[in-house]
């Protein structure tokens, strides 16, 4: 094996390592703590200021929605009292608004009805563009929005549960923010309430003085300790001798940067909210006193709101932490503070955690080793990367979605939602593998279920052992047979024998499914040609598991067969004649030469192919269609069912993270025993 | 490093080779799933609104039905589809909810838009009450039969029962009816006819289970097990062959079914009234076909004026009608006399009178897996009808729960 | 070979011929139906047609295939009703580059995990096959999303290409590497001992002893860009680039299916299968190379 040999030559040679200041500088366990501490504090950094943005830009939003609210039991009022009057009520209504006379903000009011525009105080809406009108074709924008939270109201209804927003918040162009919200005349929505105005861009970000500070101090302090252990235990090999008591030092300097900040970070955040939600109850009643006092104008009276329901969240929940008086809710406060500082707290948690992975990286010299290797096996590496790369892109990437997508709980109906706000962790696997209800009772008694998770897989076992032995088996006769010398017309042979692969299957197998029909199919025509009673092939569990096995062997042995006339091209011919001379049987021959020659390309076609078996999602679909009863089901025709019949992606894809482990399970099983096979006949 | 560079050499070939295939703005594009005659006549119909329209051209592309529905959920939302498309209203509540797929467009509907097109058509089309699409043309099955056998179709189910057996003769292969009764889309002439319902129409709440449900299959298993008229494991393909040999005179099939045949005189007239549910006509599901606004194409307006253009143009329905042998949702064309003499679009247009849109709720796909079950277990007759449709029942509540809670 | 040896008890060729020619009816029966269908000038799929009370020979005559009349008018329309050969020449590029890009990228990553030890050797190869093993149901959007959004390349035939490359990727890599791991390693090396350099070996004396793996792996490589469908349909967006299983799909799906065009369309497409068969089999011929290994 000197060629493999010869390529190691490279890991003996010595890097020097950098000394002096350089090394200090540039020393991976300094490094490593201020790549750690850098990254951890400086996407801590980031979530902080995303935390103080979203709640400046929530209270602004919720003040809005406060105000719209009012603004739509106003006009909820004003039309149930008079409809004709009301586009004349409403526009007076407007204009007192807060925010109007100085164009600070503007206001519309639709009516879905008819889609008439009953007020407005936009720029454009004067003249003959004036309400009370039609809305004009290029406002189509409007009343859809409308219709859509009529129908969010009503779906909330429907189903009891909240799915799709009441309130919609738009961030239009240049900082401009869109609010719309339903209005009621009794229990149906009747239009919607709208204001457009301009938020000031909030710039919240973290303290940065703290963040550069604690990133420089660590750093020094790192280096620091590096000077203290002494030039000799500083300059050994990383790769060689791990630095432990560097580690630990490092450790707890990321831990402490990370603890000081997240402390303070969260102090400023608990304060911040608190003061916003004491501005938000201020413009509570403000907005009460001046609509309650408007809409007295336009002769109806708001609700004098006993507990707060103008203060609500995107699906129109209140959110209890301001009473209808304006005073603020010590306790249910707190709670909304905990809950966004608990959720902020894990993110750190998180980051801690990323850091911890870049300093033992670093520190205990695993990026060293790596970047060695990479360039000692450069001509390996360089073999192996267009493929690896196409690998990476086009295969890795989707099934790491794949997985990811297994932790969440989308389905069609919130696909449009951001994947983050749907995960539900280990709950899919949950629902999957605990459900141990194999048995059902009924009338007759225990039966089993065939819909659960582990008779399916049961059925996919045996689906994928039987089909697999089948095609080896004869796919290997076939070709032993083909590979006889002097045996005649093998060409013909060969060519016919291929078929099965060649013709699209898709029609084949519905062919097989017209050939296996109990009365008119030519297979039980055969059978009582000769006196045999007709077989109801779909009726039976077993009859109806051996129609797929059938079909698929068919559809499988050519394969099989060409992978091996391949593979016994490379049985050299003197080990014949060396095992001939010998005194070798055929049987002989057969189990010491050919056998173990086929190995090598076999043993990956035998995995290859339980692979493709298992997830075989063609023949099950088109011929049994797992009758009777979803009895012949496997898991894969089951995983695309809850895919794309029961549009429950997150699901389905933990349904294929489950065949994937299960299938790896076997890979790693299958390797180990071939190895150990190997080990035993070596 | 030779090969290196010959490496990289080679890929910037490919990629010149291929960078030609990069597409070609067209002002609208259609996206449809029709073939043969539909096709033709559709695409002779996009060719007159081309001509009416010079400012506006549209490009037609026909897609395989087995991809059409993936490749839209794939393509539209990401922007990279037609501005108008085509499909039945059977997946249009999950495109809806999904979200960024079809236009609404009731703001657009005009009054004598939908007056132009047959009655109770837009049910299909709205969804909570929002309108997504104009239909355009329907399928629904009916009763198709061979003239030659046939002289006077049964009008009530007990006639038909009584004229199936006349033609039966099993150990010949001869049944007096075939259809897919395992099928529960066509199960449903005989559901609604006792006025069973999957869902509830008050929200979609499952109502497999129904009494009346149960009694519409017990009829049809008297058919099969009692009366034996129909044969056992009814495919697509052997309702086709059993007809075309002569070896089966009745059959419930739709439209599609027509182009089958060969060398048979049929007839096509409306399903049997049924004397179990006390006279009340088998209504089949209506598939409609709606023609849709994209919601991610830049020419709506444009876009929904051609939809309008085929939804309730005369003349294009007329040929849609005559040369793509379509039953357009378009009332006015059944009173031409070219279509109302057709017997096979008059058939077909008499049975329209019987007939329910099949829901376009979201949760209808989910339906189908537990029903098609039951319906196996029931004719295998591993359960009972009651206890088929309760466990269907059961399952399809627990994956309509699961859909809506996302867990 | 086997059975070449007259003292070790050679099985008679009557009885090879027996069981090939068994096995060659069972795989032939069905396709037979499908040619019945395809030349019947009819749309329906074939059913046993027995009269009642039916004796021996009525049940041999149904299952015979054989249709009742003979008629090309089902070949006729799938050529001219449609721009089909013009898909079947999409097919064939796309099928052809997938096989040179997918056999190209398969045989040096092989080489490397046969020839070289190197960290990453043994994950590679397992990451490889794990790839296989994550069901493809639910990829067909993040594989849309990246093939059309990320690397601009929808409606295009290179972004099939690299999809179906990578799908065969995987299959050939084991194979070819355990085609390698047959060939000794003294040949390398007494090339290196006379100055050859790695690229050198690996064109010129590995990949031709392996031809038989390649013969393999090519088949292959086609088969799996030759018949696939919903890639197709869903990536290609003009009708003039469609492939010719996509093409074929119009005949079935939805409520109606026309068999008779769709088995003519089948046949028409597994010509080209057969032929690359023909072609590459002399590959797969023993005897032609077993004089180059010497172990």
């Amino acid at each position: 094996m000197s060629i493999v040999a010869g390529n190691t030559a490279y890991l003996d040679r010595k890097e020097e390592a950098p000394r002096g200041i350089r090394g200090l500088l540039f020393h991976p366990a300094a490094f490593g703590v201020l790549l750690a501490v850098a990254l951890t504090i400086s996407l801590g950094h980031w979530f902080v200021g995303q935390a103080k943005t979203e709640i400046t830009t929530d209270q602004w939003n919720r003040g809005v929605i406060v105000e719209l609210m009012a603004l739509a039991d106003a006009a909820g009022a004003i039309e149930t009292a008079d409809k004709k009057s009301a586009s004349e009520k409403l526009t007076t209504m407007l204009k007192g608004l807060p925010g109007t006379d100085d164009g600070a903000a503007t206001y519309r009011v639709l009516r879905l009805s008819g889609a008439r525009l009953l007020a407005s105080t936009q720029p454009n809406d004067v003249d003959d563009m004036a309400p009370p009108r039609r809305l004009s074709r290029d406002e189509k924008w409007l009343f859809d929005l409308g219709q859509s939270l009529r129908a969010s109201v009503q779906t909330q209804r429907d189903e009891g549960i909240y799915r799709r927003r009441q309130i919609e918040v738009e961030e239009l162009d240049g900082g401009l923010v869109r609010v719309s919200l339903p209005y009621f005349v009794g229990e149906k929505v009747t239009g919607i309430v709208q204001s457009e105005r301009r938020r000031t861009a909030v710039a919240a970000t973290g303290n940065r003085l703290l963040a550069a500070g604690l990133v420089i101090g660590a750093y020094l302090l790192a280096i620091g300790a590096l000077a203290a252990v002494g030039r000799e235990r500083r300059d050994k090999d990383v790769t060689r001798h791990k630095p432990w008591a560097l580690f630990a030092v490092g450790l707890v300097l990321l831990t402490l940067s990370a603890a000081v900040y997240s402390r303070s970070e969260m102090g400023d955040l608990t304060a911040a909210y608190t003061s916003l939600t004491g501005q938000l109850a201020g413009e509570f009643s403000s907005v009460k006193d001046r609509l309650g006092y408007l809409a007295g104008q336009a002769g109806v009276s708001l609700d004098p709101t006993m507990e707060n329901r103008w203060d609500v969240d995107l699906f129109r929940r209140p959110f209890g932490v301001i009473d209808g008086d304006g005073n603020v809710k010590g306790a249910a406060l707190a709670d909304k503070v905990s809950e966004m500082t608990d959720r902020l707290g894990s993110a750190l948690r998180w980051n801690w955690g990323v850091g911890l992975i870049i300093l033992v990286f670093f520190a205990l010299g695993y990026a060293r080793r790596l970047r060695r290797t990479v360039q000692e096996h450069r001509s390996a590496y360089f073999y192996v990367m267009p493929a690896m790369l196409g690998m990476m892109v086009l295969a890795f990437f989707p099934f790491g979605y794949g997985i990811l997508l297994s932790f969440s709980g989308q389905t069609v109906l919130n696909v449009s939602e951001p994947l983050a706000d749907l995960m539900v962790g280990f709950q899919n696997y949950v629902s999957i593998l605990g459900d141990f209800s194999l048995f059902e009772s009924t009338a007759e008694g225990a039966v089993i279920n065939y819909q659960n998770f582990y008779w399916t897989l049961f059925i996919t076992v045996c689906w994928t052992m039987t089909n697999v032995a089948f095609g080896v088996t004869v796919g290997v006769l076939l070709a032993l047979t083909l590979n006889t010398k002097g045996l005649k017309y093998t060409n013909i042979y060969r060519v016919l024998l291929i078929l099965p692969w060649a013709i699209p299957n898709y029609i084949t197998a519905l062919i097989w499914k017209g050939m296996f029909h109990q009365q008119f199919g030519v297979i039980n025509q055969g059978i009582q040609m000769f006196g045999g009673e007709p077989i109801a092939w779909f009726d039976g569990v077993f009859s109806a598991f051996m129609t797929g096995l059938i079909t698929n062997g068919w559809l499988s042995f050519p394969f099989m067969m060409v992978i091996t006339l391949g593979a016994l091209q490379s049985i050299p011919a003197d080990l014949y004649e060396a095992a001939t001379i010998d005194g070798a049987t055929r049987w002989q021959q057969f189990r010491h030469v050919t056998l173990p020659s086929l190995k090598p390309t076999l043993i990956p076609a035998i995995i290859i192919s339980v692979v493709w078996t298992f997830n075989m999602f063609n023949v099950i679909y088109l011929v049994s269609g797992g009758s009777p009863a979803g009895a012949n089901e496997i898991l894969i025709t089951k995983s695309y069912k809850i895919a794309f019949e029961e549009y429950r992606y997150g699901y389905a894809a933990a349904y294929s993270v489950v065949i994937f482990f299960i299938l790896m399970f076997y890979g790693v099983f299958q390797t180990r025993m071939t190895k150990a096979t190997e080990a035993a006949n070596a | 490093m030779n090969i290196r560079r010959n490496f990289f050499a080679a890929l910037a070939g490919l990629w010149l080779v291929f960078s030609w295939t990069s597409a070609t703005a067209a002002d609208l594009v259609v996206w449809h799933a029709y073939r043969g005659a539909e096709r033709t006549a559709f695409e002779k119909v996009v060719g007159i609104f081309n001509a009416a329209n010079p400012d506006i051209n549209v490009k037609s592309l026909p897609v395989p039905y087995d991809a059409y529905a993936d490749k839209i959920t794939a393509a539209v939302p990401r922007g990279r589809g037609p501005d108008v498309f085509i499909f039945a209203q059977d997946r249009l509540g999950g495109w809806v909810e999904g979200g960024q797929t079809v236009e609404p467009i009731d703001f657009f509907l005009e009054d004598e838009t939908i007056e132009a097109l047959l009655p109770g058509m837009m049910e299909a089309m709205t969804y909570r009450e929002t309108v997504y699409g104009l239909p355009i043309a329907y399928k629904s099955p009916a009763m198709i039969y061979n003239k030659a056998i046939i002289k006077n179709p049964p009008q009530t189910t007990d006639e038909l029962v009584q004229v199936a057996k006349e033609h039966t003769a099993a150990a010949g292969g001869r049944y007096g009816l075939v259809y897919q009764y395992s099928d529960f889309y066509y199960h449903s002439a005989l559901l609604n006819a006792f006025g069973g319902r999957v869902f509830d129409p008050e929200g979609p709440t499952p109502t497999v289970d129904d009494p009346k449900n149960i009694q519409s299959i017990d009829l049809m298993m008297k058919w099969f097990k009692e009366d034996g008229i129909v044969p056992p494991d009814p495919s697509s393909t052997l309702v086709t062959a059993l007809f075309n040999e002569g070896k089966s005179p009745i059959v419930f099939n739709g439209p599609w079914f027509i182009s089958e045949i060969e060398g048979i005189d049929v007839g096509v007239t409306a399903m049997p009234t049924v004397n179990e549910a006390g006279g009340a006509p088998m209504k089949p599901w209506l598939t409609v076909e709606g023609i849709y606004v994209s919601a991610q194409s830049g020419h709506k307006e444009e876009a929904y004026a051609f939809a309008t253009f085929i939804a309730t143009d005369d003349e294009s329905a007329f040929i849609r009608a005559v040369e793509g042998r379509q039953l357009p949702s378009h009332a006015g064309v059944y009173d031409r006399p070219e279509v109302s003499g057709d017997p096979v679009l008059a058939g077909f247009r008499e049975q329209f009178n019987n007939s329910i849109p099949m829901p376009n709720y979201a949760e209808m796909t989910l339906m189908w897996s537990p029903v098609t079950t039951a319906m196996n277990k029931i004719t295998k007759g591993s359960a009972s009808s009651e206890a088929g449709l309760k466990a269907a029942q059961a399952e399809l509540s627990a994956s309509v729960a699961a859909l809506r809670t996302g867990r | 070979m086997i059975g070449a040896d007259k003292r070790t008890g050679q099985v008679s060729h009557f009885w090879l011929h027996l069981f090939l020619v068994f096995f060659t009816v069972i795989s032939t029966y069905p396709i037979l139906w499908v040619i019945v269908v395809g030349f019947s000038g009819q749309q329906a799929l074939a059913f046993a047609d027995v009269p009642a009370d039916p004796g021996f020979l009525d049940r041999l005559r149904a299952i015979m295939p054989w249709p009742q009349t003979w008629s090309l008018d089902n070949f006729r329309d799938v050529l001219t009703e449609q721009p089909f050969l013009t898909w079947m020449m999409n097919s064939a590029i796309i099928a052809a580059l997938t096989t040179v890009l997918g056999v190209f990228l398969a045989c040096t990553a092989a080489y490397a995990f046969s020839r070289f030890q190197f960290p990453g050797r043994k994950a590679g190869m397992m990451s490889f096959l794990v790839s296989q093993m994550f069901p493809g149901t639910l990829l067909l959007v993040p594989i849309y999303i990246i093939i059309t959004q990320w690397l601009g390349l929808g409606n295009s035939f290179i972004g099939l290409v690299l999809v179906y490359s990578v799908t065969a990727i995987p299959f050939c890599v084991w194979m070819m590497k355990g085609y390698f791991d047959t060939i000794p390693i003294e040949i390398e090396e007494s090339a290196i001992m006379d100055g050859a350099s790695r690229q050198v070996i690996f064109f010129r004396i590995i990949l031709p002893l392996a031809k038989p793996a390649v013969a393999v792996t090519a088949l292959f490589s086609f088969m799996t860009a030759w018949n696939e469908f919903i890639l197709a349909a869903t990536f290609l967006e003009e009708e003039m680039k469609y492939t010719a299983p996509v093409g074929l799909k119009f005949f079935v799906g939805g409520f109606a299916s026309q068999w008779g065009y769709f088995a003519a369309g089948s046949m028409i497409i597994s010509l080209p299968v057969v032929l690359l068969f023909l072609y590459l089999q002399k590959y797969l011929v023993s005897g032609l190379t077993a004089g180059g290994v010497k172990g």
